[in-house]
């Protein structure tokens, strides 16, 4: 199910209803519900996704107990190996298979020899890379003795599933939500008003961004009318689009787990306000981030840790190929992952990667300087999106060179109203951005403001839900 | 050798290669309390401490450090 429909809007109302009053904060009702909701939530889209999903998580539950229980370090690593092979495998069979057979057939080709190879009918589970990862983190941390096995079947399915993070993250930590699942959650009216305000201001970004960006993007990329200020201009509205995307999922997903009376991962902090590479990727999709830099990254650079800066490099590089190869089967991410890697050499080397850069919330606009490193940014990760959006190399490789055609641009508009809605996500998050998120206003004691303010939202959203086109009503990252 | 020496020595590795005269350890010390201790420092600190004290941890034992007492027992247990 999709957040933004009308089958989940349904299903989470009954669902609100059931989990509230059904025998209240009665863990095992609360939790037989969590789980059931979550698998008739994912078998909305086919049950054959629901055995999968099962069937990895039961999987993964007994290899948790092997590796805990067994005292040698080095059987314990080695079943742990087991388990991680499996599940890349699986994950590479899904995602990466075509890719493989495919690039191998161009392979033959170029050597001049006929290909015979047929990429297969093989339909990619949704959201598997997001849970293959929750279920690798758990292993890794079991190995590493920073968590203890579930004992409970239940809840650890219900942490495999969790409908509000299961098809497009966060990727939770088991530490986060585990814990959470072993104690009956009591409704909290602050955090469910809180969580319908983080949900409506989700379905803002997705609604009114994402989905009208999503038309100037087609618009710019589609035609071909390829000239400079027009792919530009594209690209500007990609990186809104792709932002506005899935951090307003995000937000749902939040929004929804708070309603619940679950806190799960924050998975984006104003990323377009970065001041450099390694500041944007702490604030840009920082589940994947923690669980990069946690599960490859630091042994990567313990690994190599003898050979310096150079060590660090490789060990950056190393990540964002794997970063790139997550996010899907072409050789296009693997090179979006690659620039980005590059991007942090200079940083590396200068010593700067790790340096927090934080803008003093009572600073009311940017400085100058902070101002020229956003933007900067901005673009760095504009242009790699560029690659990111692309079907093949050779695409990406001509967009780049269109934009050096300057042609007189007559035959294009600006979609004013679409910067307008744009300009004010963007304004409200900088002055939120010491907050929670976009609608966090608690804070404002005027009742008659607030629902103003909730009212027009609203009115917003349901002008582009009844008046705007549906085509692009599925969230980008789903597909990862 | 005894942990406050050891802890001593930690220190000055720290203000040396975090290039922070201000540094002042102490067993609870963690990456939060340390201002610019962090992912890759934290490589940095490691690759200093083990040429200071001619050991060699395993990457087992560099994740598993939760403060300073801990990493401190991994070194005394090095030095046996």
């Amino acid at each position: 199910m999709l957040f933004n429909s009308i089958p989940f809007l349904l299903f989470f109302s009954i669902f609100f209803i059931l989990y509230w009053i059904l025998l209240p904060e009665n863990l095992r009702i609360q939790n037989l519900l969590i789980l059931g909701g979550s698998y008739v939530f994912y078998c909305w889209f086919s049950w054959k996704l629901g055995l999968i999903i099962l069937s990895y998580s039961i999987i993964a539950f007994y290899f948790g107990f092997y590796i805990h229980k067994t005292p040698d370090l080095k059987l314990k690593t080695r079943i742990l190996h087991i388990g991680v092979i499996f599940y890349v495998m699986s994950l590479a069979y899904f995602k990466y298979l075509n890719f493989f057979i495919s690039s191998l057939n161009s392979a033959v080709q170029f050597s001049g020899h006929t290909p015979n190879l047929h990429t297969l009918n093989i339909i990619l589970p949704l959201g598997i890379s997001f849970f293959t990862f929750r279920i690798l983190s758990y292993l890794f941390d079991i190995r590493n003795g920073k968590l203890e096995p579930a004992t409970d079947l239940v809840i650890f399915l219900s942490y495999v599933a969790f409908f509000p993070s299961l098809v497009a993250g966060p990727i939770d930590k088991p530490q986060l939500l585990i814990p959470q699942l072993q104690k009956s959650r009591v409704f909290s009216y602050v955090k469910a008003a809180d969580g319908l305000r983080q949900i409506l201001w989700g379905l803002f970004k997705k609604i009114v961004v994402a989905n009208n960006a999503a038309g100037v993007v087609d618009f710019a990329f589609g035609s071909n009318r390829l000239h400079g200020f027009v792919l530009i201009y594209g690209a500007f509205f990609y990186a809104i689009e792709i932002y506005a995307d899935f951090s307003g999922y995000s937000d749902m997903a939040l929004g929804i787990a708070k309603l619940l009376g679950f806190q799960i991962t924050v998975n984006f902090n104003n990323p377009y306000f970065s001041q450099n590479i390694a500041d944007f990727w702490r604030r840009w999709h920082i589940s994947l981030t923690s669980w990069l830099t946690e599960y490859i990254f630091t042994p990567a650079s313990i690994a190599f840790r003898d050979l310096g800066k150079a060590g660090s490099i490789m060990a950056i590089l190393i990540t964002f190929l794997v970063s790139g190869l997550w996010h899907g089967a072409n050789w296009t991410f693997v090179a979006w992952g690659l620039l980005h890697g590059c991007y942090f050499i200079p940083l590396i080397l200068m010593g700067k990667m790790n340096k927090k850069k934080s803008i003093d919330p009572a600073q009311f606009l940017p400085s100058l300087r902070e101002a020229i490193n956003m933007m900067a940014t901005f673009v760095l990760v504009m242009f790699t999106l560029i690659m990111f959006k692309a079907d093949s190399i050779k695409s990406a490789a001509n967009t780049y060179i269109n934009i050096f055609r300057i042609y007189p641009f007559s035959d294009f508009k600006v979609d004013i109203p679409l910067l307008i809605y744009t300009l004010s996500m963007l304004a409200i998050e900088w002055f939120h951005r010491d907050r929670n998120h976009g609608l966090d206003i608690a804070r404002i004691n005027n009742m008659t403001f607030r629902w103003t303010i909730y009212v027009g939202f609203v009115f917003l959203i349901l002008f582009f839900i009844v008046g705007g086109e549906h085509k692009n009503n599925a969230f980008i990252y789903m597909k990862f | 050798m005894q942990k406050e020496e050891i802890l001593n020595q930690l220190n000055i590795i720290f203000i040396d290669t975090l290039d922070n005269p201000d540094i002042n350890l102490s067993f609870h010390s963690t990456a939060n309390d340390v201002e610019d201790w962090d992912s890759l420092n934290h490589i940095q600190l490691v690759v200093a401490i083990e040429k200071h004290f001619k050991i060699r941890f395993t990457s087992q034992e560099i994740q598993s450090w939760k403060n300073i007492d801990e990493m401190i027992g991994s070194i005394q247990r090095k030095q046996v």
